[in-house]
């Protein structure tokens, strides 16, 4: 039930067709895990958080540098040194004291992944390396929970949605692994992805229009370009194949 | 993004083709035993060509996507 502030606060989201106070209700009883509190975990977070999601947890193992202030919103000069999670923690509520934050300082691995995510209703993909997102894209298919992946480099972003046993996952898609490096990244690059990702959240919470399942959205910020490929489920695939057929 | 032209008759053939036009691009696409990266994603007209992959037919007009997959966050 919405109490009379949240009808307020969220008067130009309920007022939109198809969302109305029934979606703004799903989206108070909803749990979003945000794996990386940094440059997609920031927008993804904050959006999120003002969109009146009931309860989002933030994973990350890091401490705030100065090198990741061009991109992650969350995280400011006065908070260099400190847990990434704590410092995403105060500013999240602040920005919506409705909203109840869990900041989660831990290094995903095969050990937790999957105890750290049950229970939640979406995982927003904030990742900054590919072996986590192969760790998280398992435990979301383990768990039967969807998936939005988000990517970014430079100027460019991917984005994809992946609900378990129905549409193709991110191995199906990806199959190895890339050379580690220090990836280049303008800030504006992971605050149009984890928009992006809110978005897809907020759509599925809601149940409201239409994901982008099989489907990988890519961005060239460089030329201004959207441009959308036609992804397949692999019946083969280690992640998601055993799942081939059922429902 | 940039766009090239290029002839085959198949995926594989076409990247030949690419990499004769371009041989600096073939250890960005190739191992050294010569297998497409499995970093690569190649899309025909949009859709993935896995399965398939090198050995997937293209006809004339037909477009190529290389993405190369990326992971920064």
């Amino acid at each position: 039930m919405l109490t009379k502030d949240e009808k307020e606060r969220y008067d130009r989201q309920i007022i939109m067709r198809g969302f109305g106070e029934e979606g703004q209700e799903k989206l108070k009883q909803a749990k979003v895990v945000i794996a990386g509190g940094g440059g997609l975990g920031s927008p993804s977070a904050i959006y999120l958080a003002a969109a009146g999601v009931g309860t989002i947890r933030i994973i990350d193992h890091d401490r705030v540098e100065l090198s990741n202030l061009n991109r992650q919103i969350l995280h400011w000069d006065k908070d260099i040194g400190r847990n990434k999670v704590d410092s995403a923690a105060e500013k999240l509520r602040q920005l919506n004291q409705g909203v109840k934050i869990e900041a989660r300082d831990e290094t995903i691995n095969e050990d937790n992944v999957s105890k750290l995510v049950a229970g939640f209703d979406v995982i927003v993909d904030a990742m900054d390396n590919l072996p986590a997102r192969y760790l998280l894209n398992k435990a979301a298919i383990e768990n039967r929970i969807p998936f939005i992946h988000g990517a970014v480099y430079g100027l460019e972003g991917r984005v994809m949605t992946i609900i378990p046993g129905k549409t193709a996952c991110l191995r199906c898609v990806y199959r190895g692994l890339i050379p580690q490096e220090k990836f280049p990244v303008v800030g504006v690059t992971p605050a149009v992805i984890g928009c992006l990702q809110a978005t897809e959240a907020i759509k599925y919470l809601v149940g409201i229009g239409t994901l982008l399942t099989n489907r990988l959205l890519v961005y060239e910020g460089l030329s201004m370009k959207f441009t959308e490929l036609t992804v397949n489920r692999d019946p083969n695939c280690e992640h998601c194949g055993h799942l081939a057929g059922k429902k | 993004m940039e766009t090239v032209e290029v002839n085959g008759s198949t995926v594989g053939g076409c990247l030949d083709n690419l990499t004769k036009q371009f041989p600096d691009i073939k250890k960005m696409l190739f191992s050294k035993n010569g297998r497409l990266l499995n970093y690569v994603g190649i899309y025909v007209n949009g859709e993935d060509a896995y399965p398939g992959g090198l050995a997937k037919p293209v006809k004339d007009g037909d477009e190529l996507h290389l993405l190369y997959i990326i992971s920064g966050g």
